[in-house]
């Protein structure tokens, strides 16, 4: 069955107005770029380059180490200035390559080449994807072929391609989706081809309206794809919630979609398996937005992966007027940066800069909680958010497992709704560490 | 760089606030408010200005005696002041509101640790304060000096009441009377997300089960909803009972929350009196809710239902809360019957003393089946119409002599009008209908002042009388038969003392002679 929605979630502001209707500029870096050796889950990769080796765009800089690890691309030509520990924008120094960008960007041989797909067999489809360095560029950094070689792979019936997009502010999927629905429509094509007893449900929520016109219209003529239009909600694009959307399957915390016959991907990532496969460009670029009331020219970008955020910002104009907060990523589960001397990462899709800081505001009218109930309506996962604060505070951990508080998603619904505003998902995030963090004692 | 702001996510939040909030349930409370001061008048205003202004002041003197952070702008206790006026009598004094709120905010709330912290909800709790300590005030609904009974007191005795006028609020009761002015609030609180469905569905569904089941008419949809629309029930399921502080927290948790008090309501109304059902019921449910919020931790999503071999089982959670549920209310109703035989035997053997007192040539006691019926009929409603107040004929016996001949009746009443609770005394006449003496069996006046009553003094007046009524003299100096001097700064307790008497006397002389 099929339900276009789940049950719970917010309805924060969604802002989109700012960029949706700012057609995606392509940005090519100038200055040094960054490479963080750990843009995905799973090992960092192993440098294949020594300090000053000329390297292209498109060549491997950095290789996968082991299965569940994804290999690192150099996006522009130049030679290795560094391998050294910088900072990111996690607010902690990482081994990074540093590339002293020529500005030629010559590419490696054969990159932009165009490669019938169908004349390819399914390993050799997996092997040009893991190649090319993709991973879930929605924002989990998943490495992509591992996702598309589950134990069973006879048992997919349905590929989605996640276009919800659900965080406020952002817009580059729904861009995408406007300008380049070809380049989702071709990594459909790819994956359907890993399994063919699947078809494929593209994903969009209904604030966008002109991205599911230009969806249908490029899949017109596809025997096994569909739009499918969905409530907009957030966090209607986290995996779990899409998934019972989409099928009307619900994907218990401990479940892989691939267990319940799905495979999930961003439309963006979509975008990447397409140029990977069919184009042999491996992963260099990616839909990028910069938005909020403090930027002057909001916009959506295909930005170049180690571009620093400092110049991406200066891209839009820069800062108008008072700046209190940067967001990497979406307001929910984004992360507040410091310093935009950082590099963009293949997982991070939007840079957001607000002139007033809502959780200030918040702190200030924080009071104790009044136990109304809305964190547990609201949670996309059927938690007891107001339980499992009053046993993460005691530091029941016991307790706090036995009520789940484990299977948070920290998608920040309960923090936004509550009228006591307390800062539930900061304690539950810090609480799941510290669980896990003894468990491995 | 400018210093920038750091915080974990989410950066965006709602615009609710604990402020909001709170306010939202004042607004839902308006329209009651308005009817309220419109059907009552001005003391009614007066009473509710008093008592929210006795909860904002008690809790700002609080916070500040005790250097807590001012907490009065949240608005909660804007609240509690509100909804304990609109469950008051509209006749009440102002120190009943200025004592109920302070309580209410000081002992409930405050000293438990303020807002969010208090485990009942501290406008039901400074109520059922106000209700244990000023008992006759809190239960007078009377305007203008006339006694009056509440639709409820009078559904109770068999009488007919105006379900119309009921709902829309015209007739006596507390201040927050119109049902359709808070069904009017909760619609809006329910429409803006303030309360869910489940607590006032739950409560008022279990609530008319139970009265179908329990109560002295069956299922009967005017019976129904004249108890739905009286006895503050409606200001209870969707103001008191849905208060998030002391309510649970889940979906399930409020079900089984909303049946267990809704089970309790009608056993209080069914076995009990109209005035504190909802209160009690909904103070008992509170203490429940931290082990329904123990036991209602809902199944995260998605969890087992993707397991190999799903079995399908009743949620233990809700099977728990329906045992406990179940469990709560028997043992309730059973208490309930048991001290209700235990108490009325103790008050038999009391009544038998009295009784030779009053019937001095009676060898021995026993019942007239004809008689004893009239008394059933009676035992359960005042007597006489209101004529003699809140009066109730308990028992009549045949006093007889050795050789088995009828000399006297003895007939013991019961005035609810005493000024502090009730008054009860056995009246004995001989076979022309004069009295013999009176004696009482439950008098818990003031000492010194009410409790003068017993001295001969004044109890000895009404001895060797035959009359069809007494007066009473509160001048005192009496020489006319019917005439009885006041126990002097006691004029309650005397007034109910002649005014059981003189239901006596009508009974007797309608149903014994």
């Amino acid at each position: 069955m099929r339900h276009n929605t789940f049950r719970g979630g917010v309805h924060p502001a969604a802002m989109k107005e700012l960029s949706c209707n700012k057609p995606i500029t392509y940005h090519r870096a100038k200055g040094e770029m960054v490479f963080p050796l750990s843009q995905h889950i799973g090992k960092p990769a192993v440098p294949v380059v020594k300090k000053n080796d000329p390297v292209l765009a498109g060549q491997i800089i950095a290789r996968a180490d082991g299965f569940v690890s994804a290999n690192i691309i150099s996006s522009c030509s130049g030679k290795v200035a560094a391998i050294e520990p910088r900072l990111t924008s996690s607010g902690l120094m990482a081994p990074c390559i540093v590339i002293d960008n020529d500005g030629e960007y010559t590419m490696k041989e054969g990159i932009g080449v165009e490669t019938d797909c169908a004349k390819l067999t399914s390993a050799q489809i997996l092997e040009k994807i893991q190649a090319a360095g993709v991973v879930g560029l929605g924002g989990a950094g998943f490495p992509t072929h591992v996702k598309l070689m589950p134990k069973n792979p006879d048992d997919i019936d349905y590929i989605i391609a996640n276009g919800a997009e659900c965080e406020p502010y952002i817009t580059c999927d729904d861009r995408l989706m406007q300008e380049q629905p070809g380049w989702v429509v071709g990594g459909l094509r790819v994956v359907l081809q890993l399994f063919p007893h699947a078809r494929a449900v593209i994903a969009i929520e209904n604030n966008k309206p002109q991205a599911i016109e230009s969806m249908r219209k490029a899949i017109a003529n596809e025997q096994r794809m569909e739009v499918m239009v969905l409530k907009t909600k957030f966090p209607q694009g986290g995996e779990r919630n899409l998934v019972h959307a989409v099928t009307g399957r619900k994907m218990a915390s401990t479940d892989l979609p691939a267990n319940l016959g799905c495979i999930v991907d961003n439309v963006t990532t979509l975008a990447a398996i397409y140029h990977a496969v069919c184009l042999n460009e491996p992963l260099m670029e990616k839909g990028f937005t910069v938005t909020g009331d403090a930027v002057a020219e909001p916009g959506n970008f295909l930005v170049k992966i180690g571009t620093s955020f400092a110049e991406i910002l200066e891209a839009a104009g820069g800062i108008k007027g008072d700046l209190k907060k940067l967001i990497i990523g979406g307001p929910m589960m984004g992360v507040a940066a410091t310093d935009l001397n950082v590099p963009i990462c293949k997982a991070y899709n939007a840079l957001i800069c607000l002139s007033e800081d809502p959780v200030e505001l918040a702190e200030e009218q924080m009071t104790a909680c009044i136990r109304c109930g809305r964190c547990t309506r609201v949670c996309p996962v059927g938690l007891t958010p107001q339980a499992m604060a009053v046993a993460a505070e005691k530091k029941d951990f016991a307790r706090y497992e036995k009520i789940h508080g484990l299977d948070c998603l920290a998608c920040g619904s309960c923090t936004y709704i509550c009228p006591a505003k307390r800062p539930l998902t900061q304690l539950f995030k810090q609480t799941k560490q510290m669980i896990l963090s003894r468990r491995k004692r | 760089m400018k210093k920038l702001n750091v915080s974990s996510s989410p950066h965006v939040r709602s615009r609710l606030t604990t402020g909001s909030v709170m306010y939202d349930v004042v607004l839902a409370l308006m329209p009651a408010t308005f009817f309220g001061v419109y059907h009552f008048g001005f003391h009614a205003l007066l009473i509710i200005l008093m008592s929210v202004f006795s909860a904002v002041a008690t809790e700002f003197v609080f916070d500040y005696i005790a250097h807590r952070p001012n907490t009065v702008k949240d608005g909660s206790a804007v609240v509690t002041g509100l909804l304990l006026a609109l469950c008051l009598s509209p006749t009440v004094p102002l120190y009943i509101p200025f004592l109920g709120s302070l309580f209410a905010i000081l002992v409930v709330k405050s000293l438990f640790g303020g807002l969010g912290q208090n485990f009942m909800n501290p406008a039901l709790a400074g109520r059922c304060f106000l209700l244990i300590s000023f008992g006759a005030v809190m239960t007078d609904f009377g305007v203008d000096g006339l006694s009056s009974a509440t639709p409820l007191a009078v559904l109770s005795t068999g009488g007919s009441v105006n379900v119309i006028d009921m709902f829309l609020g015209f007739t006596t009761g507390a201040i927050g009377i119109s049902c359709a002015a808070l069904l009017l609030g909760g619609i809006y609180l329910l429409a803006t997300g303030g309360i869910t469905w489940q607590i006032p569905v739950s409560y008022l569904g279990s609530f008319a089960v139970a009265v179908s089941l329990l109560g002295p008419v069956g299922f009967n949809v005017r019976y129904l909803a004249a108890q739905f629309c009286g006895g503050g029930l409606m200001l209870g399921a969707l103001f008191m009972a849905t208060d998030p502080v002391t309510s649970p927290i889940t979906a399930g948790g409020h079900i089984a929350y909303g049946i267990f008090i809704g089970l309790l309501t009608a056993i209080f109304r069914v076995y009990g009196t109209a005035t504190d059902s909802v209160s009690y019921a909904i103070i008992l449910g509170n203490i429940l809710v931290p082990l329904i919020d123990r036991i209602s931790i809902p199944k995260p999503f998605g969890l087992g239902d993707n397991a190999k071999k799903p079995k399908p089982t009743i949620p233990k959670a809700a099977a728990i809360l329906t045992c406990i549920t179940l469990l709560a209310g028997l043992a309730l109703g059973a208490v309930n019957f048991m001290t209700k035989d235990a108490i009325e035997a103790q008050n038999l053997a009391a009544n038998m003393a009295s009784y030779s007192t009053v019937v001095p040539g009676a060898e021995s006691f026993g019942y007239d089946d004809a008689i004893t019926a009239n008394v059933k009929e009676y035992s359960e409603e005042t007597y006489g119409r209101g004529m003699y107040g809140k009066v109730y004929i308990n028992e009549v016996v045949v006093g007889q002599d050795a050789s088995g001949n009828t000399v006297g009746y003895a007939i013991n009443v019961t005035s609810a009008d005493g000024f502090d609770g009730n008054v009860s005394l056995s009246v004995g006449f001989d076979l022309q209908g004069t009295i013999q003496g009176i004696s009482f069996t439950e008098l818990t006046e003031t000492p010194g002042l009410g409790m003068r009553a017993d001295e001969d003094e004044f109890k000895g007046q009404f001895t060797g009388r035959n009359v069809s009524k007494f007066t009473l003299n509160k001048a005192g100096g009496s020489t006319a038969q019917d005439e009885i001097d006041s126990i002097s700064g006691a004029s309650t307790t005397s007034g109910a003392v002649v005014n059981a008497v003189n239901a006596a006397i009508d009974f007797y002389a309608n149903y014994v002679q």
